[in-house]
């Protein structure tokens, strides 16, 4: 190889300089916190500067690019790591680099007066550079490593006010669950090494296309694989770390559910697209683990009072809309656009709801939206209407991004030859509109009168600080809002280059209208019912969930699901495994060291008559078995 | 008139057994001796029959006869540093234990 | 009378004190080594390392006989004759010896003795080819300060450690005067 490429080089120095920030900050710098916002921000903008310009000069990209070494190779199978610029990576290597800028660039407002400033920013480091590296790699394995990393930077952040005792357990919860997944995902790479020998995901796309592999060991490698989505995209039935993340800093949730942590699982799924799509038995089971967790979530959105709560079921119901458009464009021999494009619009959106929730707890120190309402947040004129404006998005309303990307998923839908995952889809869509309005409708038309005692103002708000009494948001703040507010407003009609940029061509096909009205419809639908249960002058301000008393607790109390894995984990972790392993640890593994132990003292008791202390005995013994072996061996000669 | 060859002391094998010897006595010493400084001079006679092996091996058989006599005088300052030691040593055991006696340091009985 | 006058020529004066050297040296190193008397072993000490360097003398080498005689006899001999008088007084009564020890001793002495006899005799010796008949003092100088000058410069730093060594031993751990 004579010149190295200069995209490479720059991916490998955006990779190098986040490391580095990270290392810098938590070695030397954490104490200063200026010093530390430098450090980080510099980098940040930098590793957006790669970005953007690796993105426009290869935008009219045909081949993907590959950088590939082999790190580890032992006979037939080879452990490749290296970059892989294709445009799906790159135009998620955009996203991630723009989102945690813009998130960057906000915290510095949000985490002011922080004791733990400089650290929070050596994570936000750490959780930039894992998640470039993920993005950009080349080969499973690297990816992987990049996702653990993901994972530990999330548990980092989550549990950023390791003080607080539900935010120290959010982050062991949220480790703990996506563990699950994650090694279904390790037995799936494991399964791929022996059964096809490459980890690389160039050529495994390709071999899959090609049809090299047999559909009875590509199935099982692709559920395992889809296991690690489950866990990092949050999908039913491993759903539950997700709300709890909500303990940490709220740019961090932005951050999580926007760009990084949870899109990395609908990324590996995009990116192993055409793998997954040779096994439609596995397509199918995403389709409806998807389809539930759509459902699932919009259903817990609606009843959920604590703002952040609803934008994480949102966030789950979107990526479970992703998965079902990936799903059904596998099935249907379809493209990886919709989920993708999907993906992308939501980038932009749900950063946008999170940055505005969090402006609204900076303010009012309250997750609880009917404080805020009532605190009157309809005061804060730009996260108002940014808010209003991610949330018109998120229910997929013309000319906003949201809708453009819904109506692609849904296209994918409609080509599915059962039409039922088409209705379950319209039914996600119509209970999106309805709980964002719900918290728009509430923040929009406060009734100070209608919150009682009930709701519980908590202090969610950890970092003390003293909240000096400003009106209005630090620029700081409101900048990346309006950016964002931009690009959702914009990416929209961005659809038919980004379709060419990521397949090649634009594929044109007759509107389809009576979708189009469906699906319309049902987001119009949901924001009436939820104008008419809490907008209107005579609106009782209850939901209309509330007639059916059993399926609002059902609910409230999120399906049972927490209290499904808390029974797990009593009688089956706990219960079975837990107590035989502890048996096993206590009799047989301590029992066996103890047996060693006590073996070995005995024997020493035994024979440590030997040492007398007398040197010149043991001197004695040692010059008699060296004349006898000496004079042994001559006696041959 | 005999070949001066066959004179006892122009034989390698003279010397060879004479260090022997005094390698014997020596050893015979370090293993009998209860006082710690008469063990030191059994190990000085020791080294003594090692630089004598050294001295004949170089008289009789070496190509270049410096060689010998330099090893010969390294075995001498090595010699001259574990008696500094050992010396040192004695004095701090009996320091210690009001003896000399080997026997008598049992401390690291098992 | 034949053996009487065939002493007085060269070779027998040689032979001669050839003989007296070798008896001093074991005569010494079993006075050395069987005296009760510890005085007494430093004397025989001594006279066997006089013999050994009448020996070095027999083997041509009169440089390394007389640092023989200036190092051992005139350092170490007078160290010892020092740590003697530091520590045990002679005049206790020494504890009766074991008879099973010396049996010991002398069986491991013995063992030994008969295995490099029995290695000496069975081996046999090869002279270089090619020898060079440069003795002198100049060439050990010359060697001690070129091909062995690294050992030399190591030497140097262990009679260091060992010399610090010893008085930081000896001198009875901290504190103490």
């Amino acid at each position: 190889m004579g010149s190295v490429n200069p995209f490479f080089l720059g991916c490998t120095l955006s990779l190098v300089l986040s490391l580095s920030a990270f290392g810098l900050i938590m070695i030397f710098t954490w104490r200063r916190p200026k010093l530390s916002l430098a450090i980080s921000l510099t980098v940040s903008t930098i590793c957006l500067i790669i970005a953007w310009l690796t993105f426009i000069k290869l935008s009219a990209l045909k081949e993907p690019l590959i950088l590939s070494v082999d790190w580890m190779m032992s006979d037939q199978i080879r452990v490749p790591f290296g970059f892989l610029l294709d445009p799906t990576s790159l135009l998620m290597f955009v996203i991630v680099a723009t989102i945690s800028w813009l998130i960057q660039l906000y915290s510095i407002g949000y985490m002011a007066g922080d004791s733990g400033f400089g650290r929070y920013y050596a994570f936000l480091s750490l959780f930039a550079l894992s998640m470039l590296g993920l993005v950009i790699s080349s080969g499973l394995l690297q990816l992987y490593i990049c996702w653990e990393l993901v994972g530990l930077s999330s548990y980092l952040l989550i549990g950023f006010w390791y003080e607080k005792f539900s935010a120290s357990e959010a982050g062991k919860k949220a480790f703990v669950v996506t563990r699950f997944g994650d090694i279904g995902f390790f037995m799936g790479l494991a399964f791929l090494v022996l059964n096809f020998g490459t980890l690389d995901i160039h050529s495994i796309n390709s071999a899959a296309m090609s049809k090299a592999f047999p559909a009875w060991l590509l199935t099982p490698a692709a559920l395992l694989i889809f296991c690690g989505i489950m866990g990092k995209s949050a999908q039913f039935p491993i759903h539950v770390w997700l709300p709890d993340a909500m303990e940490g800093p709220t740019p961090v949730s932005a951050l999580l559910h926007s760009a990084t942590m949870v899109a990395a699982g609908m990324y590996l799924l995009t990116r192993l697209f055409p793998f997954f799509s040779c096994s439609p038995t596995a397509m199918t089971v995403i389709l409806t683990i998807c389809t539930i967790t759509l459902l699932l979530s919009s259903t817990i959105g609606m009843v959920a009072t604590d703002i952040k709560q609803v934008w994480a079921y949102s966030t789950i119901s979107q990526l479970g809309f992703m998965g079902m458009g990936l799903a059904a464009a596998g099935l249907t021999g379809g493209y990886l656009f919709a989920g993708f494009y999907h993906l992308t619009t939501h980038a932009g959106f749900k950063a946008l709801l999170f940055l505005c929730a969090g402006v609204f707890i900076h303010h009012f120190h309250t997750n609880d939206f009917f404080v805020m309402s009532a605190k009157g947040g309809r005061r804060l004129l730009i996260p108002m209407v940014t808010v209003t404006i991610g949330a018109l998005a998120l229910a997929g309303i013309f000319p906003f991004s949201g809708f453009f990307s819904k109506e692609a998923i849904l296209a994918e839908l409609w080509n599915l030859p059962n039409k039922m995952w088409l209705g379950l889809g319209l039914l996600g869509a119509f209970l999106t509109a309805y709980y964002t309005f719900r918290v728009i409708f509430v923040l929009l038309f406060p009734r100070p009168q209608a919150v009682g005692g009930g709701h519980g103002v908590e202090e969610e708000h950890g970092h003390g600080h003293g909240q000096e009494e400003e009106h209005g948001v630090p620029w700081v703040m409101a900048v990346p809002l309006i950016i964002l507010a931009g690009f959702t407003c914009v990416l929209g009609f961005l659809q038919a280059p980004i379709q060419k940029f990521l397949l090649g061509e634009v594929h044109h096909h007759a509107p389809n209208y009576v979708l189009l009205v469906s699906a319309v419809g049902c987001a119009l639908g949901g924001i009436g019912m939820a104008w008419l249960d809490w907008g209107a002058k005579g609106a009782k301000w209850e939901g209309f969930i509330r007639k059916v008393p059993v399926v609002e607790n059902f609910f409230i109390q999120k399906w049972y699901m927490d209290h499904f894995w808390r029974w797990f984990l009593n009688t089956v972790i706990y219960g079975l495994f837990s107590r035989t392993f502890t048996y096993n640890d206590r009799r047989v593994v301590d029992g066996g060291v103890d047996a060693v132990a006590f073996g070995t003292i005995g024997s020493g008791r035994l024979l440590s008559f030997i040492q007398t202390a007398f040197l010149q005995l043991n001197l004695l013994f040692m010059v008699l078995v060296l004349g006898g072996i000496g004079i042994y061996l001559l006696m041959g000669r | 008139m005999e070949s001066a060859r066959m004179l006892v002391f122009n034989q390698l094998e003279t010397y060879l057994y004479l260090a022997l010897m005094l390698f014997a006595i020596g050893l015979y010493g370090v293993l009998a001796r209860r006082n710690l400084i008469a063990v030191l001079i059994s190990v000085e006679l020791i080294l003594n029959a090692a630089s004598i092996n050294f001295m004949a091996f170089n008289r009789f058989l070496a190509p270049t006869p410096a060689v010998g006599q330099v090893i010969t005088l390294f075995i001498m300052a090595v010699a001259a540093a574990e008696a500094a030691i050992a010396l040192s040593i004695i004095v701090a055991v009996y320091r210690k234990l009001r003896s000399v006696n080997i026997e008598q340091a049992t401390e690291l009985r098992g | 009378m034949n053996w009487l006058i065939s002493l007085i020529t060269p070779v027998g004066l040689a032979s001669g004190a050839f003989i007296m050297v070798v008896a001093m040296t074991l005569l010494g190193a079993l006075i050395a080594v069987a005296a009760r008397n510890i005085f007494h072993n430093v004397l025989g000490l001594a006279l066997c390392l006089i013999g050994v360097a009448g020996l070095f003398l027999y083997l041509n080498s009169p440089f390394v006989a007389l640092m023989e005689i200036l190092i051992y006899v005139g350092a170490i001999c007078i160290a010892i004759c020092f740590a003697i008088m530091l520590s045990a007084p002679m005049y206790l009564p020494l504890p009766p010896r074991h008879p099973l020890k010396i049996l010991g001793a002398l069986a491991g002495a013995g063992l030994v003795f008969a295995f490099l006899a029995l290695l000496t005799k069975k081996t046999t010796w090869a002279a270089a080819s090619v020898r060079s008949d440069d003795w002198s003092i100049t060439t050990i100088g010359h060697y001690l300060l070129t091909d062995y000058v690294l050992i030399f410069e190591v030497i140097s730093l262990l009679l260091v450690v060992a010399m610090l060594g010893a008085v930081v031993t000896a001198r009875g751990g901290r504190g103490s005067s």
